[in-house]
């Protein structure tokens, strides 16, 4: 024991009682090694989800630089042994693969636009102005969120066509257009409701004392609210554009042609009836990603905030 | 400029009646202050006259105008809210320009008036900045000038001086009737503080649970005040009240309460002999801590016991046990009193208040 032990111990006494040292330390490393335990336990249950959400996605990069005899070699390959560009080639050659991503952007971006203006516009009409039958209409637009997108589409698919069938409008909406494919996409029920919980955390005193400032409702609309909305904004249209980007159903049933054809429809009929290469239907997925992985870094750090300034105001 | 007149202004929120039918008339260029407690219904008769919320009955007219079914665009009236409502995404220069861009002045008029309006406010250094750039002084700058810069009509204000800390608060106040005076804009201005109430009003209007209980001058509003609520509710401490009744003896008015008996001389305290007649029974003698004065037990007076001692620099507060009445009593600093001491409150009849049924005052001006 050293002198330094022992004065902690002369103090320790005139305090009547001991420390176990022994104890202590004991005590100590039970809780370093269940705390080592938890930990592990924590990294592995989040290692499996990782593996889960993003497994398949890396699972694509090897194939789309693999010609289609490696693929299926055997003992699989997961690092391609001798990388090709082969099934770009393909792509960019044998198909309409760059008609169909023109396309797509086409689609994302005009359901994007169109419908931030209408949900927005949707929202604050909901949120500021009264009007008869606000609450009920509200409700009727949320109820539509429990309708599963196939059962309406049918009758979504007949409406189009006739709209086809109307003078003037008919040109721009109709089966086979871009009309057709952007217009039934670009209200959602969740967009509007999105806004409208943004719109709510705008405080009261800025709607009034625009009022009293002589502000016109559309005025208050434009050059106040849309521009405090500009973080949830981002996030809406960022979510619409990644939901719309890689949509299927809809575009399946009404863009039929390849005039029109979108990448997801696109790149499954590149399934053949006998024979699919994969190589290829890989390269074309990988591809496909990229656009709106670009988009979501560039904008992630609005992305971020916008989410946070919703949830920490009131 | 333009004088506002309230009748019977009503407004009810479903069951609850916020303002219970107000009339008030504020003359052209006046600076009238709203005063009562949270809830009772000041900022509700704010909002009504500029238009952000209806009036269930009743009329708001502005400048000879029945403005009621007028939209609050048009009304002209300008408000400062309490959290000053500044838009944030905008700069001072665009926040004070908003109302003039929206009435489509050209853009050059509307620099004029901007740069003029920061002028007088101090305000032009930091035409530039954001609202989250600013102090709170300066928010407030900023809130006066958006609501000045277009020449309103009535300029309403919502206790605006609230979220200043207290000595920006004392400065702000004499800045604002300053501004008053050289504008002479027709004011309404609503607050809780007494003091910002007697200091800035020409007039107040105190109110209670939705009722204006008493208008005038702030001096007679302290010394005469209409109901007991108004008298404790102006000054600090509040006006002593002591429960008692008001009684015939020997031909003569009193007001009795337990070991001490009033006698009333109508003429001093300004009662007529019939309003004594119908308010015999239950009443309440109301006299300000600085009209008491303290007696030897052999005086008459109000017997009591000195409780406790409250020095704050400038006066003693005395606080006196009266039978079931702790009564707060205003000295000079070195006044010789001690706790436990037994004495009599005597005080002037002239200066105190019998206050009736429905706790109104008996004196003859409020008949």
């Amino acid at each position: 024991m050293t002198a330094g032990h022992a004065e902690v111990d002369a103090i320790d006494s005139e305090f009547e009682f001991e420390l176990d040292h022994i104890a202590v330390e004991q005590a100590a490393r039970r809780r370093r090694i269940t705390a080592g335990v938890r930990r592990f336990g924590a990294y592995a249950t989040l290692t499996l989800f990782v593996a889960i959400a993003v497994g398949p996605a890396i699972y694509l990069i090897s194939p789309a630089f693999r010609d289609s005899v490696s693929l299926f070699a055997y003992p699989p390959e997961w690092v391609p042994s001798d990388p090709t560009l082969e099934n770009y080639r393909f792509l960019f050659r044998n198909t309409e693969y760059v008609r169909w991503g023109i396309n797509t952007l086409i689609y994302a971006s005009g359901v994007t636009v169109v419908s931030l203006v209408t949900n927005t516009l949707a929202a604050y009409a909901f949120d500021r102005l009264r009007f008869p039958g606000r609450r009920v209409l509200f409700f009727v637009i949320l109820a539509t969120l429990m309708i599963p997108v196939a059962a309406v589409l049918a009758p979504t698919y007949l409406t189009v066509r006739t709209i086809g069938g109307w003078p003037l409008i008919g040109n721009y909406v109709d089966l086979d257009t871009f009309g057709g494919l952007i217009l039934p996409a670009a209200v959602s029920p969740l967009g509007v409701f999105m806004m409208r919980q943004f719109i709510e955390t705008l405080p009261d005193g800025l709607y009034e004392a625009a009022k009293l400032d002589g502000a016109s409702d559309w005025r208050i609309f434009r050059k106040i609210v849309l521009p405090l909305l500009k973080p949830a904004l981002v996030v809406l249209g960022i979510f619409v554009f990644m939901i719309t980007w890689s949509s299927y159903l809809w575009p399946l049933v009404v863009a039929t042609g390849d005039d029109h054809r979108v990448l997801t429809v696109g790149i499954q009929s590149l399934n053949g009836q006998f024979v699919t290469n994969w190589g290829v239907i890989g390269a074309a997925s990988l591809l496909t990603i990229v656009p709106v992985t670009i988009v979501f870094l560039f904008f992630q750090r609005w992305f971020v905030q916008a989410s946070m300034a919703g949830a920490l105001k009131q | 400029m333009a004088e506002v007149i309230l009748r019977q202004l009503t407004k009810q929120f479903g069951e609850i009646t916020a303002v219970d039918k107000v009339s008030l008339k504020v003359a052209d260029g006046e600076f009238l202050v709203l005063l009562g407690p949270s809830g009772c219904g000041k900022s509700t008769i704010l909002r009504l006259i500029s238009g952000l919320e209806d009036a269930t009955s009743g009329e708001i007219v502005i400048g000879g105008e029945l403005v009621n079914f007028t939209d609050p665009t048009e009304r002209n009236v300008a408000m400062v809210f309490q959290n000053y409502a500044l838009y944030p995404h905008m700069t001072v220069f665009k926040n004070v320009a908003f109302p003039l861009e929206t009435a489509k002045l050209n853009r050059s008029a509307v620099k004029d008036a901007v740069e003029r309006t920061a002028a007088i406010l101090e305000i032009s250094e930091l035409l530039d900045r954001h609202p989250e750039q600013l102090s709170g002084g300066q928010r407030q700058r900023v809130a006066l000038a958006r609501a000045i810069v277009r020449e309103p009509l009535v300029f309403l204000m919502d206790e605006p001086l609230s979220n200043l800390d207290a000595q920006l608060r004392l400065q702000t106040r004499l800045e604002l009737m300053a501004l008053h005076q050289r504008l002479g804009i027709t004011t309404i201005y609503v607050t809780h503080d007494q003091v910002e109430a007697m200091t800035m009003g020409r007039r107040i209007a105190v109110m209670q649970s939705g009722r204006l209980q008493q208008v005038g001058a702030p001096v007679d509003v302290y010394q005469t005040p209409a109901t007991t609520f108004v008298a404790t509710f102006m000054g600090a401490p509040p006006m002593n009240l002591v429960a008692g009744d008001v009684q015939v003896e020997n031909g003569g008015w009193q007001f009795a309460t337990a070991g001490y008996t009033l006698e009333i001389d109508p003429s001093v305290m300004g009662i007529e002999a019939s309003t004594l007649q119908e308010s015999a029974g239950p009443a309440t003698l109301g006299v300000r801590p600085e009209h008491f004065s303290l007696a030897p037990p052999a005086a008459d007076g109000l017997p009591g016991v000195v409780q406790f001692l409250e020095p704050v620099g400038s006066d003693l507060f005395v606080a006196v046990g009266v039978a079931d009445h702790l009564i707060q009593v205003r000295m000079p600093p070195d006044a010789a009193v001690s706790e436990g001491d037994n004495v009599r409150l005597t005080f002037d009849p002239a200066k105190s208040h019998i206050f009736g049924k429905n706790d109104r005052n008996l004196r003859a001006v409020f008949d």
